[in-house]
């Protein structure tokens, strides 16, 4: 509400607006998270039934974790807004829960998209492999520079800067887990697609390239979702400019994933149940 | 056609229908004949195939709206009831 004419009815109007988009992806992630749920539970028995209990877990890690992140982040800010000392407090606590959500989910997808890929022994491709490695390098040199630009690196130890740490904290705790994090979704949208090219079965194979596409979507929205918010430190309240379009843009993304991935999970299901 | 139990036969099921539906194909063909056959389906004999060929034609039909798919998975099972030894080699891989 500072340096705005809102009063407080309006403002949270505007907040509602705002996080409106929000919602939906997030009933679509629980959504989703159910219906590959359902699939799962029909393969308990079965040798990929525990890879894709992983992939259901990891997907539910983020349907809990995004609503949990902004609630937090909401929560915490408006604690923040009458106590200003809480502030960096309220920042940090934000940012390493936002870490968190990515960290699990991606771990635990690619856990069980890895299964999945040497159960069937699919081979990786060399190229594929070098131009992954090349997306993870540029994202990673330009996630360091954006994020260096921020931080006072003539003294290591200050905490002057929008995230409220010393430069070595962040780099140790925050950057290097994000790329860690990152990386790992990005193996898991990879190795997903190629499981879902090369197994057999082409109505299976239909069912699986639903899936598969659907967490490369929610991988690359919640990545570019976790970039932005990262590279552009949170502030504490609404700010209506380019990080807001480029952060629906990344929930647009993230949408698309979870009804691909709700598409693919009822076509497995239905599969399981016929 | 034989009503002699061919412990082989649900084998050759299994290997038709992976083309179709992969990892799931066992599931699937273990679920037809139990279901609609009633019986396990290591017992399955050559003289209940046209049956289950029928029943599977119906369930395929449901995941797909493809009916050249339907058509070429039952012609492929329908040689195992025929006794053709070599399958027409499938389109979809």
């Amino acid at each position: 509400m500072k340096g705005s004419n809102l009063t407080s009815d309006q403002y949270h109007i505007l907040l509602f607006l705002v996080t409106l988009p929000y919602m939906l992806v997030w009933l679509g992630a629980f959504y989703g998270y159910g219906k590959l749920q359902q699939y799962t539970n029909l393969l308990k028995k079965t040798p990929e039934g525990i890879d894709f209990q992983c992939i259901a877990k990891g997907v539910r890690y983020l349907a809990y974790g995004l609503p949990l992140v902004a609630l937090a982040s909401i929560s915490l800010s408006t604690i923040a807004n009458s106590n200003p000392g809480f502030k960096p407090t309220a920042i940090i606590v934000v940012n390493y829960l936002s870490l968190l959500v990515p960290l699990l989910a991606y771990n635990m997808i690619r856990k069980g998209s890895h299964g999945l890929v040497e159960r069937s022994k699919t081979r990786f491709s060399l190229s594929d492999m070098r131009a992954l490695v090349m997306v993870l390098v540029v994202i990673g040199v330009a996630y360091c520079y954006f994020t260096f630009k921020k931080l006072n690196l003539e003294s290591i130890g200050s905490s002057i800067n929008p995230y409220y740490l010393p430069a070595w904290i962040i780099i140790t705790t925050l950057i290097i887990p994000y790329l860690y994090a990152w990386f790992s979704g990005l193996l898991a949208a990879y190795e997903m697609v190629l499981f879902s090219r090369q197994v057999q079965g082409v109505l299976y194979r239909q069912a699986m390239r639903y899936l598969a596409s659907g967490i490369v979507f929610i991988v690359a929205g919640g990545v570019g979702l976790q970039y932005l918010r990262s590279v552009i430190p949170r502030t504490g309240y609404i700010q209506l400019n380019s990080t807001i379009i480029l952060a629906n843009i990344a929930y647009a993304i993230l949408a698309i994933g979870f009804v691909l991935l709700i598409i693919g999970a009822i076509r497995l299901k239905k599969i399981e149940e016929v | 056609m034989s009503s002699k139990q061919d412990p082989q036969l649900y084998a050759q099921v299994v290997r038709v229908t992976n083309v179709y539906l992969g990892p799931a194909a066992d599931r699937f063909v273990a679920r037809q004949v139990q279901n609609h056959l009633d019986k396990p389906p290591e017992q399955l004999t050559k003289q209940d195939l046209l049956k289950l060929i029928d029943w599977i034609k119906v369930a395929v039909s449901l995941l797909t709206e493809d009916s050249e798919i339907v058509e070429e998975y039952a012609t492929q099972l329908q040689h195992l009831a025929t006794d053709k030894k070599k399958l027409r080699k499938t389109t979809h891989k």
